[in-house]
């Protein structure tokens, strides 16, 4: 028997890798004992890599049967494995929530034994923190391809959140990457808990991607033919309690990046249809870290493409709240974001023609696709704009970054921008790139996007300055 | 132009808001401890008058607007120094334009006191997740926090609710202060003790576990020290179990 530290220490580091942590979007009051969940999420430590800490995340077990090639506890490596009870867990998340270092339980695992037999125990340690110590804190649960519909619908019972990993942002990758997983044992559990949410008037979707929307009525969802309904019937539990909640904080799922060939127009457009078809809270990335020396993957040495995770959230950003599509962002000339610029930016240099905007004129909407300002600042000009014509100086006051922005506005007429509406001139001021410089700029770091390539093989080591830069 | 001091309590700087109205303009507010110096203006004191505090409080909750209220009470809980007279300037702003002026986002006045009024929620957020609790015996909860501002009424609320069955003590040693609360309710008052250190049986053992947690989930290739002390100040740490 492995004593708690060293179960403790496996079973977090085989999950430090997975990447939601966040507990927005679920709004519990304490029914119970102890605990209540909190609508703006809460972080309660950082670790060393900056990474928020705000659930206790492990793994049930590392003990896996599989073998998928990027993961660190595949079968046919040899690391320490370890289980825990499910007791043993639900004790454990207690201890740590009172003290108040945790805001709940993440709790994903690898499969032990088989699909069913996991999802057992750990429905089983779901219960014991529900029921026996009347939790009533964040739980989010991932769910283990292949397990039964009906565990699936209990687990959802006793979750805020549920999640099933996609893995890979296209099926190839997926066959080539993680044999033993199929699309149909990942996509059946997604859209089974798209449908309960459904059912119980309770599906919210991302962001303000649906605003305005009644995504519980099945018109507006083509995920609810009459024939599906019938059979899920005969699968389900009991039919609900008022009182139970299942999964309130909807569902999200992950992709690794930069593990297989992918371009991020790709990435993008997979996202948005998971965001389309299961109206999913989230889709988290995670850039991949080289683990394993396995010749389908990146070598042991390359660097985890961080800068480009950091893009491909930005542009996840434009489509759950700024109203953008995969398409507007990406053609079959651009198929990746540009390393140096946000995908705002880029967007709106291919655009051109449609700045400068009026500050002062234009729509909530249009004032939101402006590089530079978000969703608050746009606000704050809305507000202001109904008491008082909103001067540039005023900009800054108001969050706006005009730094980014001023090329793209004009304030009651007045432009504050560079002479040039040329994109490629705004882009070089927008770097500081001065035009002397250009050309020998060009040939040394490549700061220019060349078509065809992939811009984030020669990214590498300068991550931190691209992130810091922009 | 008058230089006011105030018992350093909420009504007591209402009550100066009402001096600057009907007994003349201030130059200056100041809490008691603050102005050890005699000044070269005249410096009046104001005593604390219940009805006075009230007049102005209604003032401001009706003809600017509830909203406006809260933001002055949130600025009020400020731990920075020169507090009263951005307030006393927005409230003055308030009176002219009532309640559109939190609309004005472009004025230096009310941008100022967004983001006085922000500092303050920040940290009362930031504390609902950094705040660290001892188990004692007698399953009491025991927290230590020195935050800058004063938000202890701030953490009510979510804590309130989240731990309504077991008792707690939040204590602001700064302050030297605390937040008790039992079963919902709670109060606030002096307190004054310094070493509470009666912890349970199992107390050190779940620090151990917790701070063997924090350092296995990190990831070494992505470690980032810049990002996490931006994200959670070092003067946070001396509280922080994960970090000792
Ligand atoms: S199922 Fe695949 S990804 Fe999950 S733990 Fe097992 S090997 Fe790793």
């Amino acid at each position: 028997m492995k004593d708690i530290y060293e179960k403790l220490k496996i079973l977090a580091e085989s999950a430090k890798y997975d990447v939601s942590c966040s507990t927005s979007g679920s709004e519990r009051k304490n029914s119970g004992k102890i605990g209540n969940t909190v609508g703006a999420g809460i972080c309660h430590s950082w670790s060393a890599d900056g990474r928020c800490i705000s659930l206790l995340k492990v793994l049930f077990t590392n003990n896996c049967v599989y073998d998928c090639q990027y993961c660190v506890n595949r079968k046919s490596v040899d690391v320490q494995r370890a289980s825990f009870e499910p007791e043993e867990l639900a004790r454990l998340t207690i201890e740590f929530y009172r003290r108040n270092y945790i805001e709940g339980l993440f709790l994903s695992s690898a499969v032990e034994v088989s699909p069913d037999y996991t999802a057992e125990r750990i429905l089983k340690a779901l219960r014991i923190l529900r029921r026996d110590y009347d939790f009533s804190g964040y739980i989010h649960a991932k769910i283990i391809p292949g397990a039964d519909p009906r565990l699936v619908e209990l687990i959802g019972l006793e979750a805020d959140r549920l999640s099933i990993n996609i893995e890979m942002p296209t099926e190839k990758s997926l066959k080539l990457l993680a044999p033993q997983k199929t699309t149909k044992s990942i996509f059946a559990p997604m859209k089974q808990i798209t449908d309960t949410l459904i059912e119980r008037n309770a599906l919210k979707g991302p962001g303000t991607m649906f605003k305005g929307l009644e995504l519980n009525e099945k018109a507006n969802n083509y995920l609810l033919p009459a024939e599906t309904n019938a059979t899920r019937n005969s699968l389900t539990v009991k039919r609900h309690k008022s009182k139970e909640k299942f999964a309130p904080a909807g569902q999200t799922t992950q992709m690794i990046i930069g593990a297989s060939g992918e371009c991020d127009m790709q990435i993008m457009k997979t996202s948005e249809s998971l965001y389309k078809t299961f109206k999913m809270k989230r889709v988290y990335f995670s850039a991949y870290i080289p683990i394993s020396n396995s010749p389908l993957l990146p070598d042991a040495f390359s660097a985890p493409p961080l800068a480009r995770e950091h893009r491909l959230y930005q542009a996840d950003w434009l489509l759950r709240f700024y109203g953008f599509t995969a398409d507007e962002m990406f053609d079959e000339k651009n198929p990746f974001l540009d390393p140096y610029l946000d995908p705002k930016v880029t967007w709106a240099l291919r655009n051109i023609e449609r700045f400068p905007i009026e500050i002062n004129k234009a729509s909530f909407e249009d004032i939101l696709r402006i590089p530079g300002i978000g969703t608050t600042s746009a606000l704050r000009i809305v507000r202001q704009r109904r008491v008082r014509a909103i001067k540039y100086e005023d900009l800054k006051r108001m969050g706006v970054v005009l730094k980014r922005a001023k090329y793209f506005i004009t304030c009651s007429g007045k432009y504050y921008g560079i002479k040039s509406m040329a994109p490629d001139t705004i882009r070089n001021d927008l770097l500081g790139i001065g035009n002397e410089h250009q050309i020998s700029m060009f040939e040394e770091s490549s700061t220019q996007l060349t078509h065809g390539g992939n811009p984030w093989d020669n990214v590498g080591k300068r991550n931190k300055d691209i992130i810091r830069g922009n | 132009m008058t230089e006011y001091i105030y018992d350093a309590t909420f009504e007591g700087f209402l009550c100066c808001v009402h001096a600057h109205y009907y007994s003349g303009k201030a130059s200056n507010i100041l809490p008691a401890e603050d102005c050890l110096q005699a000044s070269l203006l005249r410096t009046v004191e104001i005593k604390t008058d219940e009805e006075k505090a009230d007049i102005v409080y209604r003032a401001i909750e009706q003809k600017i607007s509830p909203f406006d209220l809260r933001r002055v009470y949130r600025i009020f809980l400020s731990g920075e120094k020169g507090k009263e007279m951005q307030l006393l300037e927005y409230i003055r702003l308030g009176f002219i334009k009532g309640k559109s002026i939190s609309s004005y986002h472009g004025n230096p006045t009310v941008r100022n006191a967004e983001l006085l009024e922000k500092k303050v929620t920040m940290e009362a957020h930031r504390l609902n997740g950094l705040i660290r609790f001892s188990v004692l015996e007698g399953e009491v909860l025991y927290a230590r926090i020195e935050p800058d501002n004063n938000v202890l009424e701030l953490l009510v609320p979510h804590f309130a609710d989240r731990f309504k069955s077991s008792p707690f003590i939040i204590h602001d040693l700064r302050r030297k202060r605390a937040l008790i609360a039992e079963s919902g309710q709670w109060y606030i008052s002096n307190f004054a003790i310094e070493d509470v250190e009666c912890f349970a049986e199992t107390e050190i053992e779940y620090r151990q576990l917790w701070k063997n947690y924090f350092d296995s989930i990190a990831i070494k290739e992505r470690t980032n020290p810049r990002c996490q002390k931006n994200f959670m100040p070092v003067r946070y740490w001396k509280h922080l179990t994960e970090m000792q």
